[in-house]
């Protein structure tokens, strides 16, 4: 079912309604609230949450940005060079590979991921979301946007979706696809994690849609990916200490 | 016409036909506005009717038409969307015909007040009911101190009359609810004209079911608009707090209790404690609490240096006598408290707090002191009794100002007034045999000790970020004071069993009064020179006046002053460093390259009092010194970091130690100062590397550091023989080279059977290697010290917990001068611990400790040990009571030991301290106790 969704999406008349730029990059601000996300942990105490909340509440926000380039049928999400707090920098952190590629017209996916230590390339066909659609507008970077919603229940994550009701690309920040419009904003357990868009650029895109030439990594299926998740989740919520410092959030 | 016969249709043929439907369906239409006119590129959505998933979504083509083909045949939600419009929404049924055609479909538009003045301007939210529309309240501006009211006249589809009633899309508003409640009394006005509109975070406008009609249970089907205003989080108000109470035997009591009550934008706290049982400050779960957001402050260090930190603090101002800070030996009677205060809106923050905080002290030590000469030893046998009393009153500031996204300011004062009395009986027996009995000198000294201290540390810090990435600048001043005075009233009696034996008597008042203050600032300056290359450079000032004044009177000669132990000085240091550096950055690899020029200048001048010529001429003493730093570390994938570190390290001589005029408060020591001293000087080099992996849960950490003195200050000793005196020890501060330290710690903690049995691994090396001159023959001691730890920790279940953990520390001196008087000093220690929830709401904790503390050649072997066991039970609603009986030592054994060996001593010393009592205490949690055995503490 999931798949036919896309599938219509193909062939509907998207392709009547697309301007010649379609192309271009969209910027996400990414903002973390490490005491939000302790929130959501359920072996912790009602009492210990609030005191990390209380310790920590407004001074555990972090930024970063994103960076999606798109086209019609291929997006690319990953992280920009481009940091989106201004502070004295002391130390670099090492970049990580990530990004997730998606080829809309084969329905094909090729993820670059870090789990654990280890480089994972994830190749698979393209699943789908159970996205609820409810009945709110709002505007995000110039865009009314309608809402979606989604229960991730491994991560225990409630995921509010904003897509824009104006550019009819599937297409979303993260993981997530599969909305009559492009995905604006994602909320993730209210403010645990925002991913908000807050510059679409159109422009003619030359290499920024390629993946990384040179990979090395084992070779996954989306099954595998879920599977190394889950396990990992799993493990962490026994020995009671939080999952997301090891894994994407 | 087709559009309304469809669903009559579906009424009348519904389910009995429906065996009879086509299983695939084609569903068509076309999108309009109210007018009628054609709405082109709208999105056509299919939702499952029940929980509204997306099903199925397409698009109106240029003309707003759009078609599902062959899709499942089943009931859906119908859903439009299109900019500007309410969302559509229609439910439909299984259609009788393979095309369902749905006709014209007609979108209201929003009107154009919500879409600029909510969507737009505010960005709040719209949400869609039916024909409804709900918006957040909280974007809206008013003036600070508007009223709810207010807040509804600027609100789109909203009107207030002069009177304050209330329409909602032209009709009546005939109730209002706070939060879902009704708010003091009926009258909708009361909410809205008396709530501050910062208060409310969404107004929702319902239509409600009328009174009479709630009245009568009877639905009249009557409806009226009602408000419900939602109050934001930040106004909903937080509390928790405890409270404990606990008596036990050997008249043992304690209580402690804190409150702690906040929003969004403030924190109020507020501790208490008062004990027996040697807690004499708050722990760091406690103090975590109190101060709230303020707990840690990053950056805050105005001293800026190599990679914008660096060591150059004169105060410690971080020294916090709050924190329980018992050091094992004695008995304590404790007090304390505090009330803190935060306020945070993002741009400004705020600390106030105060803390007061007092400790009664009842201490009996006993120790042992072998000291070594090349041919021969001596003991000293010392006991101390000795009652203590001191008090703390701190307040803390601080102010944080972000002025703009590229500047900000600040500014930190604190204060602190504290008093020390001290009563104290001190013997000492001096014994050149350990096995006999006669001591061939024995003194005992009984001193009342009063002091007052007044300390004060503030500063100013300003940060600017440039336009350009990576360029900053940054500006700090400083102000500190310290003051300190104090009485001495000592009488000793110093008795000599040489030749000849005689008693001397000494009665000395000793009144001292020191003051030191300091100003100073720091720049510095940052800038990218390319992508990946920065450069930093930095300029430290500092200068500090430092009047010190020691009067001793000889109370048997009329309180005359003893002019070879009075001494007025007073002392400048000036401080200056200009350092600069080049810092690589990249993709986890980060270097730094550094130099910097350092003077100091050092002035003194000493008389026996103040306005007295001086003693001697002045001292002025310039040392001029560059410094290199070079700092690296890496960031491997797998999550392994590397770091090594080399700087150059400069420490100036202290001035008690450059003082020309000795010390001779005991005809038995002396201390010379010795105004040629140079500052100390070593090399620092440090590596560490830092591994773990998330996948294993395994934990691996290296630290090597080593401390090599070009020139290090060390107390030499001339001990002599005197006729009628005995030994008599003088020290000399003087400058040695060939001093190291090098240490070597790893440790390690990984699962053997995940999240069931862990593994808990150190181990840590540290040579040592201090010389000095005894008697003028060059002494070393080297010291090696070992110490390894392994314990394991087994979670059996949630309800069972045990560990067990072993402990080695071995430490042994030599000495150069006196090959067979090697010491082998053994702490060892076996620990087992049990946590056991084995009812539910009772459990039971308790650990056991045995610890061996050995040195052969004092033929000293004591084995320590410590058991304590605890019952608690947790009682009433959301177990907010815990009851606890605890057992302290329960075999009565715990004493302190504190074993040493440095320089040509080693020193063994015990004291007395709270050993066997049992405890009840009962303690109320406002938020209720956890019910469970927690696993790991390191939630943050």
């Amino acid at each position: 079912m999931k798949k036919i969704i896309i599938l219509i999406i193909i062939c509907s008349p998207i392709f009547a309604f697309s301007q010649q730029n379609m192309e271009g990059t969209v910027r996400y601000l990414v903002t973390h609230n490490w005491a939000k996300k302790l929130m959501a942990v359920e072996y912790l105490s009602k009492q210990q949450r609030e005191k990390s909340m209380y310790m920590w509440g407004n001074r555990s926000e972090w930024k970063e940005y994103y960076l999606m380039h798109f086209n019609l049928n291929e997006s690319k999400y990953e992280e920009s060079e481009e940091k989106a707090e201004r502070v004295v920098e002391t130390y670099n952190w090492r970049k990580e590979t990530f990004f997730i590629k998606r080829n809309y017209q084969n329905m094909a996916t090729h993820e670059g991921y870090e789990i654990l230590g280890k480089t994972y390339i994830l190749e698979d066909s393209l699943y789908g979301y159970d996205w609820k659609i409810q009945n709110d507008l709002k505007e995000v970077a110039g865009h009314i946007c309608m809402k979606a919603f989604l229960e991730d229940t491994i991560k225990k994550q409630k995921i509010v979706a904003w897509f824009a009701q104006d550019i009819p690309l599937p297409m979303g920040p993260e993981r997530f696809h599969g909305l009559p419009g492009l995905i604006m904003e994602l909320d993730y357990n209210d403010g645990a994690m925002v991913i908000s868009a807050d510059k679409i650029d159109y422009k003619k895109l030359t290499a920024e849609l390629d993946t990384p030439k040179k990979l090395k990594g084992k070779k996954i299926k989306d099954a595998d990916y879920q599977t190394l998740i889950n396990k990992h989740i799993a493990e962490k919520t026994k020995s009671e200490e939080p999952w997301f410092w090891g894994i994407r959030y | 016409m087709k559009k309304r016969l469809l669903p009559f249709l579906f009424l009348l043929c519904g389910i009995s036909l429906s065996a009879q439907n086509p299983s695939k369906v084609s569903i068509k239409g076309i999108v309009q506005d109210t007018l009628g006119a054609e709405q082109p590129f709208a999105t056509i959505m299919l939702l499952n009717p029940k929980d509204s998933a997306l099903l199925n979504f397409t698009r109106g083509d240029d003309k707003g038409a759009f078609e599902f083909k062959n899709v499942k045949n089943q009931a859906y939600l119908f859903k439009i969307s299109f900019v500007g419009f309410i969302p559509f929404q229609q439910n439909i049924e299984p259609s009788a015909n393979p095309i369902n055609d749905l006709g014209a479909l007609k979108m209201k538009p929003i009107t154009k007040e919500l879409m600029e003045v909510v969507i737009k301007t505010a960005k709040a939210p719209l949400s869609i009911r039916g024909d409804t529309i709900e918006y957040n309240a909280s974007s809206f501006k008013v003036p600070p101190g508007s009223t709810v009211e207010d807040l509804l006249r600027r609100l789109p589809g909203i009107e207030v009359d002069a009177d304050g009633n209330i329409k909602a899309q032209g009709k009546d508003v005939k109730k209002v609810y706070v939060d879902g409640k009704t708010f003091f009394s009926d009258d909708p006005k009361a909410a809205t004209k008396n709530l501050d509109a910062q208060t409310i975070s969404k107004v929702q406008v319902f239509n409600e079911k009328s009174e009479q009609a709630k009245l009568t249970g009877i639905d009249d089907g009557k409806k009226e608009k009602a408000m419900n205003l939602e109050l934001k989080e930040e106004y909903k108000k937080g509390a928790f707090g405890k409270i404990t109470g606990a008596i036990g035997t050997e008249e043992r009591w304690a209580s402690r209790g804190n409150y702690n009550r906040f929003n969004k934008k403030e924190q109020f706290s507020v501790i208490g404690f008062a004990n027996n049982i040697n807690q004499t400050g708050v722990n760091w779960d406690d103090y975590g609490e109190f101060k709230g957001q303020n707990t840690f402050n990053g950056n805050d260090n105005g001293d800026f240096g190599f990679n914008s930190g660096g060591n150059f603090m004169w105060f410690n101002s971080n020294n916090e006598p709050f924190f329980n800070n018992f050091d094992g030996r004695g008995f304590t009677k404790n007090y304390g408290g505090g009330a803190n205060y935060n306020f945070d809106n993002k741009k400004k923050k705020f600390n106030l707090s105060y803390t007061y905080n007092q400790t009664g002290l009842d201490l009996d030590q006993f120790s042992l002191r072998q000291s070594f000469l090349q041919d021969k030893s001596f003991f000293n046998r010392d006991t101390t009794d000795r009652v203590e009393f001191r008090n703390n009153h701190s307040i803390n500031s601080r102010y944080e100002w972000e002025i703009d996204s590229t500047n900000r300011l600040i500014a930190k004062l604190n204060t602190r007034f504290s008093g020390n009395t001290t009563e104290g009986i001190f013997s000492q027996g001096f014994k050149n045999d350990l096995n006999t009995n006669a001591n061939t000198r024995y003194l005992n000294t009984q001193n009342n000790n009063e002091q007052d201290a007044h300390n004060l540390t503030s500063s100013l810090i300003f940060r600017h970020l440039f336009k350009k990435k990576g360029r900053s600048f940054a500006a700090s001043v400083g102000y500190n004071d310290n003051a300190s005075d104090g009485t001495e009233n000592l009488n000793t009696l110093n008795q000599f069993f040489q030749a000849t034996t005689f008693t001397e008597q000494i009665r000395q008042l000793n009144i001292r009064d020191n003051a030191t203050r300091q100003t100073k600032s720091s720049l510095l300056y940052t800038d990218a020179i390319t992508k990946k290359w920065f450069s930093e450079s930095f300029f430290n000032y500092s200068n500090t006046k430092n009047d010190v004044n020691r009067q001793v009177q000889d109370l048997l000669k009329n309180s005359e002053r003893i002019d070879n132990l009075s001494v007025f000085y007073d002392n400048g240091v000036l401080y200056n460093r200009l350092g600069t550096s080049v810092r690589y950055s990249h993709n986890g690899k980060n270097m730094t390259l550094g130099v910097a020029a350092q003077q100091i200048q050092l002035k003194g001048a000493y008389s026996i009092d103040r306005d007295m010529p001086l003693l001697t001429s002045p001292l002025n003493r310039k040392y001029n010194n560059i410094l290199p730093y070079l700092s690296s570390s890496f960031e491997f994938k797998n999550n392994m970091y590397l770091s090594a570190n080399y700087s150059y390290g400069i420490r100036e001589p202290r001035f008690n130690d450059l003082q020309p005029i000795p010390n001779v408060n005991n005809p038995a020591f002396r201390t010379d100062g010795n105004p040629d001293l140079t500052p100390e000087r070593f090399h620092n080099i440090s590596f560490n590397i830092n591994y773990w992996n998330p996948a294993s849960f395994g934990n691996l950490g290296i630290n090597l550091s080593t401390e090599l003195f070009d020139n290090q200050i060390v107390y030499n000793q001339f001990i002599e023989e005197l006729p009628n005196i005995g030994i008599r020890t003088t020290t000399k501060p003087e400058n040695v080279a060939g001093g190291y330290r090098h240490n070597g710690y790893l440790w390690s903690s990984f699962p053997i059977i995940k999240t069931k049995l862990t593994l808990n691994a150190n181990g840590g090396v540290n040579i040592s290697n201090a010389p000095s001159f005894i008697n003028l023959v060059k002494s070393e001691t080297q010291s090696l010290g070992f110490n390894l730890g392994a314990g394991l920790t087994y979670v059996a279940n949630d309800k069972l917990i045990l560990g067990v953990r072993a402990n080695a520390n071995n430490t042994d001196v030599s000495y150069s001068i006196q090959k067979n008087q090697d010491q082998k000093i053994r702490n060892n220690s076996l620990d087992g611990n049990i946590k056991w929830n084995f009812i539910d709401k009772f459990f039971f904790e308790s650990n056991y400790t045995y610890n061996d503390y050995k040195n052969d050649r004092f033929a000293f072997d004591q084995k320590i040990p410590i058991w304590n066991a605890s019952v608690r039970r947790l009682l009433a609603k959301d177990n907010r009571i815990e009851l606890r009986l605890a057992a302290f030592d329960i075999l009565n054994k715990r004493v302190n030991i504190v074993q040493t060996g440095t320089q040509n001593f080693v020193t063994q010393s015990t004291a007395a301290t709270l050993a066997r009592y049992f405890m009840l205490s009962m303690t109320y949690n406002v938020k209720g106790h956890e019910s469970k055995l927690k696993k790991n503490n390191n939630f943050f």
